[in-house]
C-alpha cells in the first residue's frame, strides 16, 4: 500500500481529475445540476441522438456504464432515449458496444429508433377499427388555409 | 272477513323498538343529535376532512332535517338506533375520510333542471 | 300550382272533350246483393256470397287454409296446391283458393285425406327446394319453412338415384334491390302476378314446364317498377330476398317499430326494423286506407340513406369560413343572437320536404314572437283566391282508398307513378277491376296503364302551372271539378283533388305558412333559417351577401352546405312527430332509433333556440306541443283520421276573378324512373339509391 493511498490523496488526484475531464468548474457544476452525479470515465461510444456512453471499472459493478444524454436533451431525458442498440451494452446484456459488434443486424427494413412519445403530440392513440353505424357529413372546406 | 282482518291491522298493538311514546322518541333523537354536535371537532380533526366545523354542523342539521317529517316512533326509533352505529363508527375510527366526505355528496352533480339545462346538459 | 294536383273528374254527362265512351254510364247504383249460399266448413255453417271461394269462406269461421299461391290481392292462380281441401262427395281434393263455393258445400279442412294430400304437396315441394335455410335470408318469416313444421315429413324420400344433383336454377340478376337465388323457387307465381297486375311491368313470367320450369325475366334485365320492392315480401320462400338487407339480421333479433314513411306524400304505414340501434330494414305496415300492404322503392329501400351524410354535431362557420363542429351551447346562441338582431322584416323561416308538424308549429311561433310573419315552404301552390284559408283545396278530398271507387280519373300535370307510388297503384288497380278511363294532361308519361292523353298544353284545362299562372290552373281546376260535382249522383263524392308533392306540405299550409319563397326572397333576408329546406330553392345567390342562414335538419345537403350555423335534427325513424299526409290524415311516427351523435328532436332544438332569445315557447314537452298543435287545428292530432272537407263552391267563388287567359305547358319533375329515385336527402344520401339510377341508366342502354 503506498503512501499516497494511505494518505488519501489518490482519492483527491481522482476528485481533481473528474472536475477536468467534466471541463472544469462550471462544466461541473452544469453536469452535477443536470445528472445529479459527477464521474470519470473513458468514452466508449456516442450514438446518433449525441448520447455519449461512458465506462469506468473503477465503479461499482452496475454504476460503471452509464450514459450522458445529448445536451439537446435539455433536462428532458429520460431512458427511453437510449436507443435500441446501445440498451444492450448498457444494461450488461454484451459486452460490445454497437459500433463494435460485428455480429450485430443491419436490415435495411430495420425502423428508426423513437423514444417513448407518450403525453406529446406524437403519442399513439388507440382508435377502433369497426365501422360507425352512422356515417357523419363532413362539410366541404371553402378555404384550404 | 276481510273488514275484520283491516280492524285488527288497524288496531294492532306493535311492539316498541325503544320508545314507547313520541316524547320519548323525541329526546333520543336530540340526545343523538348533541351527541353527533359534540363529535364533529373531533371528527374534523382526526378525518381531517377539508370541512369548517360549521359546514359539518349545517350538514349535521341538514341531515337530521331529512327526515323531520316521520312520525312513526318506531321508525324514529330505528332512525336514531342507525344514527348511533354511525356515530359509533366515526368515534371510533372505523369510518375513514371517505365515509365521512361521503356525507357531503362532493361527486354527486345536480340534475339538469328546466328545459334548457336539459338540452345542453343531457341527451335529449 | 299544378304541378302537384292530381285531379278527378267523373261524371260528364256531357260528351266533354276528355270523355272516351260516351255510351258508358257512370255511377250506376251497385246491383242488389245476391243471396247467400250456406256453406259448412269442418261441418261449421257459414253463409257466404256466391262466387266466394273455399279459402275464403273457411277464413270466415277462422279456419287458416295453408297457401303458398294464393294471395288476397292478386289474381288466384292455384298453381301451388297447398290448400288441397276435402269436399264431401268429391272424388279428389280441390284447391280451395280457386273452387267457389257450393249450396250445402261440406268442406273439411283436417280430415285424413286433406292432411295427406298437403303432405303430398310438401313432400314435392320439399324434394325440389334447397335445405339452405341457415343461410337464407327468408329464415324465420318464410312460409315454406312454417309450413313444414305442419305437414312435413321428418325424412326425406329423396334419393339420388342417377345422382343428377338436386334440383338447381340458375340466379337472376333482376336490379340492385332484389336478390333472387332461382334455387328456392317454389313456382307460385306470386312475383309474376304482383308484377303485371299491381307494378303493371310484365317483365316476369314463367319459361319451361315440369322440372324445367323457371321464373324469370325471359332475357336479362331488371324489373322496372318503383313498386319492385313488395315481390320481396310476396315470396313466400328465400327466392326473392332483399340486396341491401341480405345475411344483415334475423327476424328474431330485431324490433319492429310502426312508424310512417314520409319519403312520399301519401305517408304510407311502415315497420322500421331495427337491431342495435341501427335501422335494418322498412317493411311496408297494412293500411286498406292508404299503402294496403305496398311499399314503394323508394321508401323501403332508402333507409340506409339515413346512416350517410348525417349531421351528428352542431357546426359553426369559423373566422375563414370553413364549417367547424361546435357544442350546442355555442351554436345556440350563435343562432339565437342572429335571429334576435334581426330586424323582423328581414327574417325568414323555409321549411322543408320532411319536416314534422311539432317542428313546423314551434318554428312559426318563434317567428311570429320575433315580429315576423315570413314562415314558408319549399314547394309552390296558388296562394291566390281562396289560397290555403280553405283545405279543401289543398288536399286529396277523396281520399286515397276511394279512389278505387272513381270512373273516371282526369290527371292534370302530376305524374302520380313516381310522385306518388302507391297512389298509382290505386288508379291502376281501378283501371284494372273497374275499367275506369284516365287521362292526363301533362307531357307523356308511362303511368303503366293506357290513359288518353288530352296534351300538354295548359289551356287544354285553361289552366297552367308556376306562377300567376298557377293560381289561374287551381281556378280553371276548382271550376271544373264543381261543375263536375253539380252533375254527380252521389254528393258526398268530392271530385277536386290536390295531391302534394311532401310530406310535410300539408301540415305546413294547415299551420298557415305560406307556400313557395319566392315573394319572401325578393325582400332580401338577413337571417334565414332552414327547417330541413334542401332542394335549391333557396341558395346563396338568392340572398344578400351578408345573410346569416341557420339550418336545422338530418342531413348535410344543400342546405347544411350553404349556412352558418348547423343544428342537427333528428330524421323521421328517430322521433315521434306528427306527419300530414296528402289527403290530411294526422299520423305519428314513432321512436325507432336513437338520432345519431348530439343531434335533438327538431322541436326540441326550437324550443332551446326560443329560450335564449328570450321569447321563450310555452312548451315544455311534446304532449303540450300537440296541445298546441289541437288550438291551431284538431285534425293534426286525430291521428288516423281523416276529416270531411268542404268549402268546394266557396272556393270556387273566391277563384272566379282568377280565371284569365292561360298559355304555356304543363310539366312535371320526374318524368322517368331514374328520376324518381332521389328526390329528398334522403334517398340522395342512400346508396342503394344511387345503384338504382345506376342499373336503370344501364337498363335503358341495354337492347331489351
Amino acid at each position: 500500500m503506498s503512501i499516497v493511498k494511505i494518505l488519501g490523496l489518490d482519492k483527491v488526484a481522482s476528485f481533481f481529475n473528474i472536475i477536468r475531464q467534466n471541463g472544469g468548474i462550471r462544466g461541473s457544476l452544469y453536469k452535477l445540476y443536470r445528472q445529479d452525479e459527477l464521474k470519470d470515465g473513458t468514452l466508449v461510444g456516442e450514438d446518433k441522438f449525441g448520447n455519449k456512453y461512458f465506462e469506468n471499472p473503477r465503479y461499482f459493478y452496475g454504476r460503471n456504464r452509464w450514459v450522458e444524454y445529448s445536451d439537446n436533451y435539455n433536462m428532458n431525458y429520460d431512458g427511453s432515449q437510449v436507443p435500441a442498440e446501445w440498451f444492450g451494452w448498457l444494461h450488461y446484456k454484451s459486452d460490445l458496444p454497437p459500433h463494435k459488434d460485428p455480429a450485430r443486424p443491419n436490415y435495411p427494413w430495420m425502423a428508426e429508433f423513437t423514444e417513448n412519445l407518450s403525453g406529446t403530440t406524437g403519442q399513439y392513440t388507440p382508435y377502433t377499427t369497426t365501422r360507425p353505424k352512422v356515417e357523419p357529413w363532413v362539410p366541404e372546406r371553402k378555404s384550404t388555409v | 272477513m276481510a273488514a275484520k282482518q283491516a280492524i285488527q291491522v288497524g288496531t294492532k298493538i306493535v311492539k316498541p323498538v325503544l320508545s314507547t311514546n313520541h316524547a320519548e322518541a323525541r329526546l333520543r333523537v336530540l340526545s343523538l343529535y348533541k351527541a353527533w354536535y359534540r363529535q364533529i371537532p373531533y371528527i374534523v380533526k382526526e378525518f381531517d376532512i377539508p370541512k369548517s366545523e360549521n359546514q359539518c354542523r349545517e350538514k349535521l342539521k341538514e341531515l337530521f332535517m331529512t327526515n323531520k317529517d316521520v312520525t312513526d316512533i318506531r321508525v324514529i326509533d330505528l332512525l336514531v338506533i342507525k344514527g348511533q352505529m354511525e356515530l359509533q363508527e366515526s368515534v371510533n375510527m372505523w369510518k375513514q375520510k371517505g365515509h365521512i366526505m361521503a356525507y357531503f355528496k362532493p361527486t354527486e352533480e345536480p340534475k339538469p333542471k328546466g328545459f334548457l339545462s336539459k338540452f345542453f346538459n343531457s341527451n335529449e | 300550382m299544378l304541378r302537384q294536383p292530381l285531379c278527378r273528374a267523373l261524371a260528364l254527362s256531357s260528351p266533354a272533350r276528355a270523355v272516351p265512351l260516351a255510351s258508358r254510364s257512370y255511377s250506376n247504383p251497385v246491383p242488389a246483393e245476391p243471396e247467400k249460399v250456406e256453406v259448412f266448413i269442418n261441418d261449421k255453417p257459414v253463409y257466404v256470397a256466391p262466387g266466394t271461394t273455399v279459402l275464403q269462406a273457411a277464413a270466415q269461421v277462422g279456419v287458416e287454409i295453408p297457401r303458398f299461391c294464393y294471395h288476397e290481392r292478386l289474381a288466384v292462380a292455384g298453381n301451388c296446391r297447398m290448400c288441397l281441401v276435402e269436399v264431401e262427395r268429391s272424388p279428389k281434393p280441390v284447391a280451395a283458393c280457386a273452387m267457389p263455393v257450393m249450396k250445402g258445400m261440406r268442406v273439411k279442412t283436417d280430415s285424413d285425406l286433406t292432411r295427406k294430400a298437403r303432405e303430398g304437396v310438401m313432400e314435392f315441394l320439399l324434394v325440389n327446394h334447397p335445405l339452405d335455410c341457415p343461410i337464407c335470408d327468408q329464415g324465420g318469416e318464410c312460409d315454406l319453412q312454417d309450413q313444414s313444421m305442419a305437414f312435413g315429413s321428418d325424412r326425406s324420400r329423396f334419393t339420388d338415384v342417377h345422382f343428377s344433383g338436386k334440383r338447381a336454377v340458375e340466379d337472376k340478376d333482376i336490379g340492385p334491390l332484389i336478390k333472387t337465388i332461382m334455387t328456392r323457387c317454389i313456382h307460385c307465381t306470386r312475383c309474376i302476378r304482383f308484377a303485371s297486375e299491381v307494378a303493371g311491368v310484365d317483365d316476369f313470367g314463367t319459361t319451361g314446364r315440369g322440372t324445367d320450369m323457371q321464373v324469370g325475366t325471359y332475357v336479362e334485365k331488371m324489373l322496372l317498377s318503383e313498386l319492385s320492392g313488395n315481390v320481396i315480401d310476396l315470396c313466400p320462400v328465400g327466392a326473392l330476398t332483399s340486396k341491401p338487407y341480405s345475411f344483415a339480421a334475423r327476424p328474431w333479433e330485431t324490433r319492429r317499430i310502426d312508424s310512417v314513411d314520409v319519403l312520399d306524400p301519401l305517408g304510407s304505414n311502415i315497420v322500421v326494423t331495427t337491431r342495435t340501434n341501427e335501422v335494418l330494414r322498412i317493411l311496408p305496415r297494412t293500411n286498406e286506407e292508404i299503402n294496403e300492404e305496398w311499399l314503394s322503392d323508394k321508401s323501403r329501400f332508402a333507409c340506409d340513406g339515413l346512416k350517410r351524410q348525417r349531421l351528428v354535431t352542431p357546426m359553426m362557420t369559423d373566422s375563414r369560413g370553413n364549417l367547424m363542429p361546435v357544442d350546442w351551447e355555442d351554436a345556440i346562441v350563435a343562432a339565437a343572437r342572429a335571429l334576435r338582431d334581426c330586424p323582423p322584416n328581414k327574417l325568414l323561416a323555409v321549411a322543408g320536404d320532411m319536416a314534422d308538424a311539432e317542428s313546423l308549429v314551434a318554428l312559426k311561433d318563434l317567428v311570429n314572437r320575433l315580429g315576423s310573419e315570413n314562415t314558408c315552404t319549399e314547394q309552390y301552390f296558388p296562394l291566390d283566391g281562396a289560397g290555403i284559408d280553405l283545405r279543401s283545396s289543398y288536399l286529396c278530398n277523396t281520399k286515397i282508398a276511394n279512389v278505387e271507387d272513381a270512373d273516371f280519373v282526369l290527371l292534370i300535370g302530376t305524374n302520380v307513378r313516381f310522385e306518388a307510388p302507391l297512389l298509382n297503384a290505386r288508379i291502376r288497380k281501378a283501371y284494372v277491376h273497374k275499367d275506369t278511363d284516365v287521362a292526363l294532361i301533362g307531357p307523356k308519361v308511362d303511368l303503366t296503364y293506357d290513359y288518353m292523353h288530352v296534351g300538354d298544353s295548359a289551356s287544354v284545362v285553361k289552366i297552367s302551372p308556376r306562377g300567376p299562372e298557377g293560381s289561374a290552373l287551381l281556378a280553371y281546376t276548382q271550376e271544373l271539378a264543381c261543375k263536375l260535382q253539380d252533375k254527380l249522383q252521389d254528393k258526398e263524392w268530392k271530385v277536386l283533388n290536390v295531391l302534394q308533392r311532401t310530406a310535410s306540405q300539408v301540415a305546413a299550409l294547415d299551420l298557415g305558412y305560406q307556400p313557395g319563397v319566392g315573394k319572401a326572397l325578393q325582400d332580401g333576408p338577413k337571417v334565414v333559417y332552414l327547417l330541413g329546406a334542401d332542394s335549391g330553392v333557396v341558395s346563396r345567390d338568392q340572398l344578400p351577401k351578408d345573410a346569416f342562414v341557420i339550418y336545422q335538419g338530418h342531413h348535410g345537403d344543400a342546405g347544411a352546405a350553404m349556412a352558418d350555423v348547423v343544428l342537427p335534427g333528428a330524421a323521421y325513424t328517430e322521433k315521434r312527430a306528427t306527419f300530414v299526409n296528402a289527403e290530411g290524415r294526422a299520423q305519428q311516427t314513432l321512436v325507432a332509433v336513437a338520432p345519431p351523435g348530439m343531434a335533438r328532436e327538431d322541436w326540441k332544438i326550437i324550443r332551446a333556440l326560443s329560450e335564449v332569445i328570450g321569447e321563450r315557447l310555452p312548451y315544455d314537452n311534446l304532449d303540450e306541443v300537440r296541445d298546441r298543435l289541437s288550438e291551431i287545428s284538431p285534425a293534426l292530432v286525430a291521428y288516423g283520421d281523416v276529416q270531411e272537407n268542404n268549402y268546394f263552391a266557396q272556393a270556387r267563388a273566391l277563384a272566379q276573378s282568377l280565371q284569365k287567359p292561360v298559355s304555356g305547358k304543363l310539366d312535371v319533375q320526374l318524368k322517368h324512373l331514374e328520376d324518381f329515385f332521389m328526390t329528398d336527402t334522403i334517398s340522395r344520401a342512400s346508396p342503394t339509391m344511387a345503384k338504382c339510377i345506376q342499373a336503370v341508366l344501364k337498363q335503358k342502354d341495354s337492347p331489351y
